[in-house]
């Protein structure tokens, strides 16, 4: 498959990037690793004019401690973020998560933490060759008004499959976006848009450029559900935080359910009435992970692969391990 | 668009070539430098036969530009043997069966040949894993990991087999 035509630039300082961002703003797309952006463009699904090119952008590619605070570029192969002691020991979500992404093949240089964050809703009906697709008519994603997953639905359903930013919402993490002469910081929880067509609240001519995880002494846990071990998005995962208090009762849960809807959900009803339980109380996990198969369950769509009805069961089961694994990593 | 001329370090030689920017690593290995060994398949990185190493590190080769490929070190399966001297990997592969069509061979190993760099004497967990993400749609893995297991631990790994591999020493 050959990639459509682009002009190419590679700013070498994040400014230089902001500008030419700013000069192109819709033209333009942002290259990090690629294994998202390219193949969408390999598939037609987007023609940039303009690639702009982090390589030179060493600077965007890092992991610190700090003001009680992990920090993380944007740019961070997810590589660095599975070797890092920082992350496996405070944030165990996210290196779950990203020990998950792709394969060994694509985590070294390629695959880039911001880049899984920003990665496209996917949807079996629309992440197809531009030949598929011209044998019918346009859906809902690809500026149409039809949507092949859900008879008569009036708006896109593309599902968000991204492993990191369900670990990374379970982890409460916020993000720091930047423009030419100012820059932003958003929740992660409100920077998903529920949109599928455009499922994330960033400007054109915004970056991405820090990643931002509170540190509160808090044990979390990343499950996830795929065909295949290696290079396959989940069908069903989980990310959940639980920070307890010095009586072995459980302060504040997260919980949160990705690839069931068009972005990840965090469950703030269920997540509060496991508030007050004990640790080792496996019936309350048990009816949250139900409570959050039902919750999640009408948000969700046939177009990722398995049935619905499974991927609605393994909800429960996948919500219920990581809160179950949680657990055992605050026992020790 | 205009051509635009990079220079690649490709199995220890620098190579000049005119490439434009929507070219990838792979389209020019094959096309413009006749370096075949590295195969296109999916195209979209879930099959690992375009697998090639950049500085010791294997990374697919379809999904990465040629003009982000400068300034590193490129191995291809071309570069794994000396001349018509195969390496102990090769030679391992082709004692255990582990080729049948052979097209996802040259990514297998380059995967393998990265682990083995990594971890001389993997187990079979540590094999599966970092070949997970290559498909063989022939030999169902058992003789692929058997090769490679082979190569890191010789003796202990099937002493009784007579290989070449095993003659050699």
């Amino acid at each position: 498959m050959r990639l459509p035509r682009f002009k190419y630039s590679g700013p070498e300082t994040l400014e230089q990037a902001l500008d030419l961002l700013n000069t192109h703003k819709d033209d333009a797309k942002i290259l990090a690793g690629g294994t998202d952006l390219l193949v969408r463009m390999k598939k037609g699904l987007l023609k940039p004019k303009v690639l702009i090119s982090l390589k030179a952008l060493n600077e965007l590619s890092y992991i610190k401690k700090q003001d009680g605070y992990i920090k993380i570029g944007a740019r961070t192969p997810l590589a660095d973020i599975i070797a890092s002691d920082l992350i496996q020991k405070e944030a165990r979500a996210l290196f779950q998560a990203c020990e998950k992404i792709g394969a060994i093949t694509i985590q070294h240089f390629r695959g880039t933490i911001g880049g899984n964050i920003l990665q496209d809703n996917r949807c079996h009906h629309y992440n197809q060759s531009d030949f598929h697709r011209s044998g019918r008519q346009a859906c809902h994603k690809d500026g149409g008004k039809i949507c092949y997953a859900r008879e008569e639905a009036d708006r896109c359903n593309s599902t968000c499959q991204s492993d990191g930013a369900t670990a990374l919402m379970a982890l409460d993490a916020s993000l720091i976006l930047a423009k030419k002469g100012a820059k932003r910081t958003v929740d992660l929880a409100d920077f998903y848009t529920t949109d599928g067509i455009i499922p994330h609240a960033m400007e054109s001519h915004e970056l991405l450029r820090e990643i931002i995880i509170p540190l509160n002494g808090a044990q979390s846990s990343y499950q996830r559900l795929a065909y295949r071990s290696a290079i396959d998005y989940p069908i069903v995962c989980a990310g959940v935080l639980l920070k307890h208090s010095s009586k072995n009762e459980i302060e504040e849960a997260r919980i949160v359910v990705g690839a069931m809807s068009r972005s990840p959900l965090f469950l703030a009803q269920v997540s509060s009435s496991l508030k007050g339980k004990k640790l080792n109380d496996t019936i309350a996990f048990k009816k949250a992970a139900d409570a959050s198969m039902d919750s999640s369950a009408a948000f969700a769509v046939h177009n990722v692969g398995a049935t619905l009805e499974y991927r609605c069961a393994m909800v429960s089961q996948m919500v219920f391990q990581a809160l179950e694994q949680a657990a055992k990593c605050i026992k020790g | 668009m205009e051509k635009i001329l990079i220079t690649l370090n490709i199995n220890g030689q620098y190579c000049e070539v005119m490439v434009y920017p929507n070219d990838t690593l792979l389209e020019v290995l094959r096309d413009e430098l006749d370096l075949t060994g590295s195969k296109e398949s999916c195209g979209e990185g879930a099959c690992g036969s375009c697998t090639v190493h950049m500085d010791g590190k294997p990374v697919r080769s379809c999904l990465t530009l040629a003009l982000e490929a400068q300034g590193v070190k490129i191995t291809t399966v071309e570069g794994l043997a000396n001349g018509d001297d195969l390496s102990d990997l090769q030679q391992s592969f082709i004692d255990h069966g582990a080729v049948q069509c052979g097209f996802c061979t040259p990514g297998m190993l380059m995967s393998a040949d990265a682990l083995l760099k990594d971890n001389p004497r993997p187990d079979d967990k540590t094999i599966r894993k970092a070949l997970a993400g290559n498909i063989c749609r022939c030999t169902g893995y058992t003789k692929i990991v058997e090769a490679v297991a082979h190569t890191g631990n010789p003796k202990d790994h099937c002493p009784d087999c007579n290989t070449r591999s095993n003659e050699k020493e």
